[in-house]
């Protein structure tokens, strides 16, 4: 079943995230084959040493910590997020993958940022049994420039016997 | 630190990651993405995967810290896309190879191949580019 075309256009957000110090350090840690957290944590090997060495980040022309850029999943997400559990579109999420992914990244990401994300649905296309739904959304900081501009492409296999199956299995699951 | 001139069409690098059994766990309290078809073999039985995948975007964290690595800054990274076109599991190692196809002006314009060990395409279609700057 096709996702309404008249949701086109639908707005998500804002959405404010604060970026702290200690979780910044965790994703790089989670992200760079260490392990996050102050209880059995272990520093990342394969991060750039900016995102985590505090004495590598001050002496680097960038003077502190600057978030990696993938560090954008934690809160440009979170437009492409509610409009995928939005009742309005009716997507089961069970039978939604996150099908493609595009960021440009406009400057630094700082501990002790405040950003600002809103959303907005930019593209709602059929082809087959799939539907596309794409997020465009945009992220600033607290002086008001763009840090982020995120395209999130959501890929939804519609009813037919796959579908039922799914939910099938899910409803008679043992967990359920 | 590299310099506009240190980059070259042609040159080519490469990074690998072995996703170890907690990787999904420790993505998912980092990112906060706890859909339970990665924290849950189970569940990722029930969906037909066969136990629980690592999120997409883990796998897409280690091809923009490739590019960072490349490009000598995170900060330099300032576009990539790719399409998530296998489930990437614990166990597997994902291997990131990337070539620089073009400089225009500070741009460096890369394309990446992403493989799983054994030489199945995860990511699809992996571009980036960095804004290599002279003077900060």
């Amino acid at each position: 079943m096709a996702i309404d075309r008249k949701h086109l256009g639908r707005r998500y957000g804002p959405f404010r995230f604060e970026v702290g110090r200690e979780h910044l350090r965790d994703f790089v840690a989670v992200t760079g084959m260490g392990v996050p957290g102050r209880v059995s944590g272990a520093p990342p090997t394969g991060a750039h040493p900016w995102t985590w060495d505090d004495a590598a980040a001050a002496a680097s022309p960038h003077g502190g910590l600057v978030a990696p850029p993938s560090y954008a999943a934690c809160f440009a997400i979170e437009p492409f997020a509610a409009a995928c559990t939005d009742a309005a579109l009716g997507i089961d999420v069970v039978r939604l993958v996150h099908g493609e992914q595009a960021f440009e990244w406009f400057g630094p990401i700082r501990p002790g940022d405040v950003l600002t994300t809103t959303g907005e649905i930019t593209s709602l296309r059929e082809r087959g049994p799939l539907d596309f739904v794409e997020v465009t959304t945009t992220s600033s900081n607290q002086r008001g420039e763009a840090v982020v501009r995120g395209v999130w492409t959501a890929v939804v296999r519609s009813g037919g016997f796959l579908g039922v199956l799914l939910k099938a299995r899910r409803l008679l699951g043992e967990d359920r | 630190m590299k310099t506009l001139r240190d980059f070259a069409v042609g040159q080519t690098f490469q990074t690998s990651r072995t996703v170890d059994r907690y990787r999904p766990i420790y993505y998912a309290a980092a990112s906060g993405d706890f859909n339970p078809i990665h924290i849950d073999p189970r569940v990722g039985r029930m969906a037909g995967l066969g136990g629980a995948i690592l999120q997409g975007m883990c796998t897409y964290a280690w091809l923009t810290d490739a590019c960072a690595g490349y490009f000598d800054d995170p900060v330099r990274v300032r576009k990539l896309r790719a399409r998530f076109v296998k489930p990437v599991k614990p166990g597997d190692t994902v291997t990131f190879t990337g070539r620089c196809a073009a400089i225009e002006g500070s741009t460096v314009r890369v394309e990446l191949e992403v493989r799983n060990q054994d030489g199945v395409e995860v990511l699809e279609r992996a571009t980036a580019e960095g804004l290599i700057e002279e003077e900060r």
